[in-house]
């Protein structure tokens, strides 16, 4: 998707804050393809991934005024938003549930592979697929699945010092993967 | 500080993706305003992020946007129109509901007026001409009162000369053929003046009037003739007589007494 600008960042927040429907609509446009594969990143069921992806606009059109622009891009605290909505979802008992009776079928999906996407195909999750192993956990479990830090050194039996360390050198090779 | 060696701990790109502590957040956000190449390098993270996600972006189903348009139309709505068209609105619509009701109230107050003038010019009227009558009543009531204060002045006076102990009285009695006349003179012996009381007399024929006569050493002098008077009429000043005598002359009076037109005489 191009990123083609209707309104500079600044103009849009302002329209947006000033609770302008147009603007919030051309937001919808401009940003909901990267964030939707954000979304999809995390889960992989299209309708779930459509229902947060509207639960990310609504909660962007009703936290806007939460927004500080000194803090960073908008893009980034809408991520953000959508990431978090994303790893709730995952989190959720619904969620879970509906992932038990899924991996009875799961063979099916990953063959036909028409209905569920391809989760490592999609958006960031490409790039991390390609991390060495040892690296690629780290970012799984924290960035995609949203488990803490403390939560990752216990469940690897890995001290604390270790996994900060192994994720932050993580980020910085995604880094460059992203700049090739 | 080393910023350089900061920057490529990979905090940067741990807090732009949401997986920095709080505290490390904290303390990212205080480094960014202090070393303007710390938060350089963040700009730049999230500008690659934000390309990235461009470049990786998947079109969602179009039905998503108008669920999450229609999800948010009482909120859309809430937004706007309270702030622009609703107070717009209700205020044109009120005001025409306030023009309406002005109107009618207008129209109901220029009858009420209209009818409320006829009854008023009416009454305007009636009270002007009753008005009338009166100013002509205390008119002729005030006529009357000068009449009646001009009676009460003179007939003061002649009770003034009646009173007075210098005044004598002489009256004079009809003579034969007119017994049923009767005249009093008062008479001032200090003044001189003469005044007369013309206590019943004969009513005098057109052309004629009485005439009262003082006898001084037996020859008349004209003491003036007698007019409508209340009370005493004022006569002329006789300083010496010896009586007092009317009789009847033509109007003005006359320069010698008509002997045989003797009313009444009286001696002193």
């Amino acid at each position: 998707m191009p990123e083609i600008q209707k309104y500079t960042e600044t103009d849009l927040i302002m329209l947006l804050k000033e609770r302008e429907q147009s603007a919030f609509s051309y937001l919808y446009d401009h940003y909901s393809g990267a964030l939707y594969s954000i979304i999809l990143s995390i889960l992989p069921d299209k309708e779930l991934a459509n229902d947060v992806l509207q639960e990310v606009f609504v909660k962007i059109w009703r936290q806007v005024d939460s927004y500080d622009a000194s803090k960073g891009r908008l893009f980034t605290w809408m991520m953000n938003i959508a990431r978090n909505a994303s790893i709730d979802m995952l989190r959720s008992k619904g969620y879970q549930k509906a992932q038990q009776n899924r991996e009875l079928t799961e063979a099916v999906y990953e063959k036909g592979g028409s209905i569920a996407t391809n989760i490592n195909q999609i958006g960031l999750r490409k790039l991390v697929h390609s991390l060495k192993e040892e690296y690629k956990v780290l970012v799984e479990l924290s960035y995609f699945q949203g488990f803490t830090q403390d939560e990752i050194s216990k469940t690897l039996n890995m001290p604390l010092g270790t996994v900060k360390t192994r994720l932050r050198s993580a980020l910085l090779q995604l880094r460059e993967l992203m700049k090739q | 500080m080393d910023t350089k060696a900061y920057i490529e701990s990979g905090i940067i790109e741990s807090y732009v993706l949401g997986l920095a502590s709080t505290e490390e957040a904290t303390e990212l956000e205080m480094l960014c305003r202090q070393h303007a190449d710390i938060k350089n390098a963040v700009e730049e993270f999230e500008a690659l992020i934000q390309k990235q996600a461009f470049q990786d972006a998947l079109a969602p189903p179009p039905e998503v946007k108008e669920k999450l348009m229609s999800a948010l139309t009482t909120e859309f709505a809430k937004a706007q129109t309270p702030v622009v068209q609703l107070t717009v609105d209700t205020g044109r619509s009120k005001s025409i509901s306030i023009i309406r009701y002005f109107a009618a109230a207008s129209v109901i107050l220029l009858i009420a007026s209209t009818v409320l003038n006829v009854f008023l010019y009416n009454n305007y009227l009636s009270v002007n001409n009753k008005y009338q009558a009166l100013l002509t009543e205390r008119n002729s009531l005030q006529a009357n009162n000068d009449v009646f204060r001009t009676r009460i002045n003179n007939l003061e006076q002649s009770m003034r000369v009646i009173e007075n102990p210098d005044v004598r009285v002489i009256t004079l009695k009809g003579l034969p053929g007119k017994e049923n006349n009767l005249a009093a003179v008062y008479w001032d012996s200090k003044t001189k003046d003469v005044y007369l009381l013309p206590t019943k007399m004969d009513a005098t024929p057109s052309g004629k009037q009485y005439q009262l006569w003082a006898i001084v050493n037996g020859k008349p002098v004209d003491a003036g003739v007698i007019d409508e008077c209340d009370g005493l009429c004022k006569m002329k000043n006789i300083p010496d007589a010896e009586a007092f005598a009317i009789t009847l002359e033509k109007k003005g009076g006359s320069n010698t007494p008509t002997l045989s037109a003797m009313y009444v005489l009286g001696k002193i």
